[in-house]
């Protein structure tokens, strides 16, 4: 079912944005395309590390691979990380709902405090 | 209602590692009064159903390794019940718990309550066994969100 493969996808890049060192590539390659000897630099890592972690921001979707004949450069899809965001939205959406609740709720207190004549403050 | 706090009080999500969530959140009350707003099952019974109706059971029984339960009726006559078990409890800076999803998947619930200027700020994080645990978390409460929103088209339907 589309939502089921939906959600797969978002499996799938949650776990590559688990990663703190993917998660800085994507940084960088939101600034433009990068090849993998251009990312070795900031980062001091290998060239196979890094190519690891490319090959995982590649499956999930979030880095596609550019051709030109000799640099294979990578460039950031921000799709993905859109689908995130709309999947935090909505959990943030369910909590504020509740937080919005409480916030009557501790208007109500504070003025029933005021009606009764607060003690000390 | 109070445009000046809307921006600074909305809640923020992060997922800072692979198995958490936090959000944060501002209220316009001091710290004891947020934390037993959170801990006394008169004033959780009055707030935690966004609809305004008052819990359908609300049990606190707050110490450690004591228990909750809030369940909150639907229109619908569906009950939607949050339970856990308290893990440590510190007025009125931490409150720690456990829950289980529907699912059974077990996750801790750490709420910190920092105050300035008789304000508070409620640091929710939300730990999960695993990525799989938190990731459903997530989902489910899309899924909820959706359900909401047909609830809300049905009610509107029928008025029309």
């Amino acid at each position: 079912m589309a939502m089921h493969n939906r959600s797969d996808a978002l499996s799938v890049a949650f776990a590559a944005l688990a990663d703190p060192t993917r998660r800085a590539i994507l940084a960088q390659l939101a600034g433009g395309e990068a090849d993998v000897s251009e990312l070795m630099k900031p980062f001091h890592l290998s060239q196979p590390t890094i190519s690891k972690h490319l090959k995982v921001l590649e499956r999930a979707g979030l880095v596609a691979r550019g051709r030109s004949a000799q640099r294979r450069p990578r460039t950031l899809i921000a799709a993905p990380l859109k689908r995130i965001d709309q999947w935090l939205e909505s959990y943030r959406r369910f909590w504020e709902k509740k937080f919005a609740s409480l916030d009557d709720y501790l208007l109500d207190l504070k003025k029933k405090e005021t009606r009764r004549g607060s003690t000390k403050h | 209602m109070e445009a000046r706090n809307t921006r600074e009080k909305t809640a923020r999500v992060t997922t800072p590692s692979d198995r958490e969530i936090v959000i944060t959140r501002a209220f316009d009350a001091p710290r004891t009064v947020v934390f037993d707003a959170w801990t006394k099952a008169e004033h959780v019974a009055q707030w935690w159903d966004p609809s305004g109706r008052p819990l359908a059971v609300c049990e606190i029984d707050l110490r450690p390794s004591g228990t909750f339960r809030f369940v909150h009726q639907g229109p619908d006559g569906l009950r939607h019940p949050f339970t856990g078990m308290y893990r440590e409890i510190a007025p009125p800076l931490r409150l720690v718990f456990t829950t289980r999803s529907p699912s059974g998947a077990e996750s801790v619930g750490m709420l910190v309550f920092s105050e300035h200027a008789r304000r508070t700020t409620l640091t929710m994080t939300i730990a999960c066994r695993s990525k799989a645990d938190r990731d459903a978390l997530l989902k489910m409460r899309v899924d909820v969100g959706t359900s909401r929103t047909l609830d809300n088209l049905d009610e509107y339907l029928s008025k029309i």
